[in-house]
């Protein structure tokens, strides 16, 4: 690594937002660093300040919110997540979708909120998050606000974050606890791999989400369905008519609307979707 | 034929001597070595991979404080090379691949190297690159290497050819190929392609070198083979022997890629630059795929004639090899491949040429199975293919065509009894898998409907070390006042696992407890005795019969002293459990540890002196191969072996799973079983990435796009086969130690076929291209129109 940075580790939230205002666009927030720490490596990002959110407690929780809303914070790692009872209970897709990102090691490091943050239309979280309905509570310096993820990520690495703004949590609604749903990625290995293509599929009160990730410029949420009359046809019609995949190294744009279809139909057609 | 006896520790199971060490990370590997004053040193590579180098601007760099050291081609008048010298220490006039290093930094950190070659101005004039071989082939003006005719190289073995892109061919003329094709009554024709890949150890290429006073040069070095590296590096700097010292410590893995010489001339040249300070390079994972070499790729077109018998009439056999940008050790792979591209099949009528070809690629050198892997892939895939035409079982074909003794080999050696059997390879790996011949339509589209297929295949092998025909081990070993042992060979153990079973053969041939025996790790030229290469698979058999020799001289050592105790005659003596006993009276004898330093009288008179036992052993009777016909005897031993495979595909997403593979070789003794088995599971995950994802992947202008592990996949334990099945056959080697044959690359080779065969079983799809990757099949099925998609 060949720049200089100035390197902090605030004990508090307070002193984030006070080390965001001083250095705002010059400062990026180092979490697990697994995605950050490889971008300066390779000089395509050169922070000149990291603000390093490991040091405060309160960001390594998993909560309930007083509405029983799950709260993921934002230095919450993939094997904290893995490793809870009550995700791996109430919200086994997060648990499962979390297992896919890296290997152990990467996962000891690597937050949710991170794999958000970094905003790769391969996101592994990014699906499941999307069909669970989550939202993202950023802290813009003076409130607390919350953003829809459907409408967190713009572009390739891309979010509505402004430079000032971090992001707090993760808040999956509680009304999502113990419903049905499913995550299936292709990937050239079983291994750590990034995925060739992912699906992400939820059943609730009637409703039935799909999110598929790899296959567009960001992850893509799917208009919801009716579980009624569900049409596995017509999901599949919808989700060719809503991604746009590339031919690139992991594989071509046809095998990647090829798996989709296959997914949504292994998704919406199994007895109990998720295990 | 050696002695049949009972032995104690031969072919037991042993923990490897250097097990403690590696997985406390007490192990000292070149990264971990800092010498007093040293330097960091950091590359910079061309963007382009073929272009002039008009400008090279290092004033910027040079100005940074804390930069002791720049370099570039310019400075440099030195070149390279293993059997043709084409290769400059940095570019020089041009490049020739993008990675190749063009310029270099000495500083005082690795942060301030980094960031000095970021501030050297390079300009570059853009060159057409050849990026296919057969392309590249065909050239005559746009040449990689237009003073290839003035390159010095070895005259014995290569024939590099002036004016073309081709730098080496090697050619096999036997029998009458256009009589064996009019013979047969079909004739099968099909290419075979295999993309480069890497090699991938834990541990990248590093070096430490010190250019001191005197022009005496101290390395570093993570090589394979401490005498080779010393013994190029002379060559270049047209340096005397005596003067360059080259350790090897502990070696994270090298699979061939630390084979010959690769950073250590740079690190030298950067330290006589800077003075004589020690200079550390060690290079990224990024420079370990882009910029060092890695496996050259294949183009490989087979021409078979057949009887409707399944006998083979003839066959013609065109390997277009790519060396990428510098000949490095794809000159020898091409001449290895070209004398083995037959395989181990019995042909009256054989013609051969194989091609080593340049492009604008990363340059391609050794790398386990030395060619054998990519050319198995073709052969092997064939041999099914031609079962296939002939509507024959793909056993039976075989069984047909496999070598057996009395025929004759690609070069005209006879095969003999203890040549081996790749027949009994075959039988026991087939057995193993159960095959019951092929897969019938309708089975195959019962199965299809259900959407998960078996299948099952097999792929036989044979590999002879590529070697000179003078190529040589030497062992020294040491008793210590105890009456131990230290064991000094410059076979580096990087990883193979040779140093336990070489302590076994000291074990027995002395009597000695294994815990006594120490096989000293860290390799340096200064201090051990002489080794050609820690390659080919044959310290085992070849550097073995070192050993039993040093054994054997220590042992008439400690004769001639016990007879002058004995008033005797030296050769009335037996040797067990660690004393020297009078055979006539056994209860006349010497423990070792009192003959250790010299042996001492009641009355202080004292004889003999410390104990040192030599051997050596040079390979015999081998030639060079006749240029137009290859005839001659140009290896040691052939390892046979074989797979079998099982795989389940998922018929709609393409994904399969090996859920059991059986792996056979004629190993001739084994040494270790427990060591032997890990070689064949190492090899076989090996061999299973090479078949399912490894590739490297270049764009248009020749830059290489999956260079880091994001997108350059090697297996995980999470894609291992279900079920490893290793069976050993023991037909013992006329001259190998206790009969034994190298088994290191075999694992590697021909698992990639026997996939291919698997999944043709399963699904009558016919894969041609390396790697087999999920898509693969589902693109092949697809074209078949097989899938049964629902939707």
């Amino acid at each position: 690594m060949i720049n200089n940075f100035l390197y902090f580790r605030p004990e508090s939230e307070d002193e984030v937002i006070e080390r965001l205002k001083q250095y705002a666009a010059e400062s990026k927030i180092l979490a697990g660093g697994t995605d950050l720490l490889i971008y300066m490596k390779q000089y395509s990002l050169l922070p000149s300040v990291l603000i390093d959110i490991k040091g405060i407690k309160d960001l390594s929780k998993i909560d309930l919110d007083s509405d029983g809303n799950l709260i993921i914070n934002a230095a919450v790692t993939c094997n904290d997540l893995i490793e809870n009872n009550y995700i791996r209970k109430h919200y086994p897709v997060l648990a499962e979708a979390a297992h896919t990102i890296g290997s152990y090691q990467i996962r000891n490091r690597a937050t949710i909120v991170g794999n958000i943050c970094n905003a790769s239309p391969a996101a592994d979280m990014a699906g499941p998050l999307l069909v669970l309905d989550a939202a993202v509570v950023i802290h813009n310096g003076e409130s607390i606000y919350e953003v829809p993820i459907k409408n967190f990520f713009t572009g390739v690495k891309k979010t509505v974050l402004k430079p000032t703004e971090y992001v707090k949590a993760i808040k999956v609604p509680g009304k999502y606890k113990d419903k049905e749903s499913g995550y299936l990625k292709a990937s050239r290995i079983k291994g750590h791999d990034l995925g060739i293509c992912n699906v992400a599929v939820s059943k609730n009160n009637g409703t039935v989400k799909v999110a598929i990730g790899s296959c567009n410029i960001t992850p893509v949420l799917l208009p919801d369905f009716e579980s009624k009359q569900l049409d596995v046809k017509e999901v599949i019609d919808v989700a060719m008519k809503n991604i746009n995949p590339i031919d690139d190294v992991r594989g071509s744009k046809e095998y990647r609307r090829h798996l989709v279809k296959v997914f949504i139909q292994r998704l919406l057609t199994k007895e109990e979707i998720s295990h | 034929m050696p002695e049949k006896r009972e032995y104690k520790y031969i072919g037991k199971s042993y923990p490897r001597l250097d097990a403690d060490e590696k997985l406390t990370g007490q192990a000292r590997y070149v990264a971990d070595i800092v010498l007093p004053g040293m330097l960091y040193a950091k590359m910079l590579t061309s963007p382009y991979a073929h272009a002039k180098i008009k400008s090279i601007d290092v004033e910027k760099a040079k100005s940074l404080e804390g930069v002791v050291a720049v370099l570039t081609g310019e400075d440099l008048d030195y070149n390279v090379g293993l059997y043709l010298v084409d290769k400059r220490i940095l570019a020089r006039g041009k490049v020739r691949y993008q990675g190749e290093p063009v310029a270099a930094v000495a500083a005082e950190t690795l942060e301030i190297a980094e960031k000095a070659v970021r501030l050297i101005e390079v300009e570059y004039e853009p060159l057409k690159p050849l990026l296919d071989v057969e392309e590249a082939f065909n050239e005559r003006e746009n040449l990689v290497h237009p003073d290839l005719g003035s390159y010095s190289y070895l005259k014995a073995a290569f024939y590099p050819q002036p004016g073309t892109n081709i730098c080496h061919v090697t050619k096999i003329r036997k029998g009458d190929i256009e009589k064996g094709f009019s013979e047969a009554d079909i004739i099968v024709e099909r290419e075979y392609n295999n993309p480069s890949v890497q090699h991938v150890p834990m541990e990248t290429h590093g070096a430490i070198v010190q250019w001191g006073i005197g022009d005496k040069v101290l390395i570093y070095t993570s090589a394979q083979s401490p005498f080779t590296v010393r013994n190029l590096f002379c060559h270049t700097f047209k340096l005397p022997h005596q003067n360059v010292r080259v350790i090897v410590p502990y070696v994270g893995g090298g699979f061939g890629g630390k084979a010959g010489i690769h950073l250590e001339p740079l690190v030298a040249c950067l330290s006589h630059a800077a003075g004589g300070r020690p200079v550390k390079l060690i290079a990224t994972r990024e420079e370990e795929f882009n910029t060092l070499p890695c496996r050259c790729g294949l183009k490989f077109k087979i021409k078979t004639g057949l009887k409707k018998d399944g006998k083979i009439t003839a066959q013609k056999l065109i390997l277009l090899w790519s060396a990428g940008a510098y000949a490095d050790y794809a000159v020898n792979v091409t001449r290895a491949s070209g004398y083995s591209a037959g395989g181990p099949y019995f042909y009256e009528n054989l013609y051969i040429d194989s091609f080593a070809v340049y492009t604008n690629q990363v340059f391609g050198t050794a790398y386990r199975g030395f060619g054998h892997v990519e050319l198995f892939w073709g052969l092997e895939r064939h041999m099914d293919f031609c079962a296939k035409n002939l509507n024959m079982d793909p056993y039976e074909f075989r069984k047909i065509n496999l070598i057996k003794p009395g025929d004759t080999t690609a070069t005209q050696e006879p095969v003999v009894d203890s040549t081996g059997s790749v027949r009994k390879c075959l039988d026991a790996v087939v057995k193993a898998i159960e095959w019951r011949g092929n897969k019938t339509d309708s089975e195959r589209e019962k199965e299809i409907k259900s959407k998960k297929v078996r299948g099952k295949g097999f792929a036989v092998l044979h590999k002879a070390p590529a070697m000179p025909t003078n190529t040589s081990s030497s062992c020294v070993i040491k008793m210590n006042e105890n009456g131990s042992i230290i064991l000094n060979i410059s076979s580096t153990d990087y990883g193979n696992g040779t140093y336990t079973p070489m302590a076994q053969v000291v074990a027995e041939e002395l009597d000695i407890p294994l815990s006594k025996i120490h096989v000293a790790f860290e390799t340096d030229t200064d201090r051990d005795p002489y080794d050609w290469q820690t390659v080919a698979s044959r310290f085992t058999p070849m550097g073995g019969r070192a050993v039993v020799n040093a054994c054997n001289n220590l042992k008439n050592k400690m004769a001639a002293v016990a007879a002058q105790v004995f008033n005797c005659s030296p050769d009335d003596f037996i040797f067990q459990d660690e004393k020297v006993i009078y055979k006539n009276d056994l209860t006349k004898f010497i423990p070792y540890s009192q003959l250790a330093t010299g042996y001492v009288f009641p009355n202080g008179n004292a004889i003999g002196g410390p104990l040192i036992g030599v051997g050596v052993y040079i390979a015999e009777g081998l030639t060079h191969l006749d240029k137009e016909t290859g005839k001659g005897l140009p290896a040691f031993n052939w390892t046979f072996g074989a797979h079998a495979v099982e795989v389940e595909v998922d018929t709609e997403t393409g994904e399969y799973q090996v859920l059991k593979i059986a792996s056979a070789f004629d190993v001739g003794k084994v040494m270790n079983y427990a060591s032997l088995k890990g070689q064949v599971i190492g090899g076989v995950v090996q061999g299973l990435g090479t078949a399912m994802c490894e590739r490297y992947v270049y764009d248009s202008q020749g830059r290489l796009i999956n260079k880091t592990f994001t997108d350059n996949k090697i297996p995980t334990a999470k894609d291992i086969p279900n079920e490893f099945i290793p069976i050993f056959i023991e037909t013992a080697h006329d001259k190998g130690a206790y009969g034994a044959r190298g088994a290191a690359e075999h694992p590697m080779i021909s698992v990639a076929p026997a996939i291919g065969n698997a999944l043709r079983d399963a699904l009558d799809i016919e894969l041609t291209s390396m790697p087999i990757r999920a898509e693969d099949v589902w693109l092949a099925l697809n074209n078949k129109k097989v899938l049964v998609d629902s939707k």
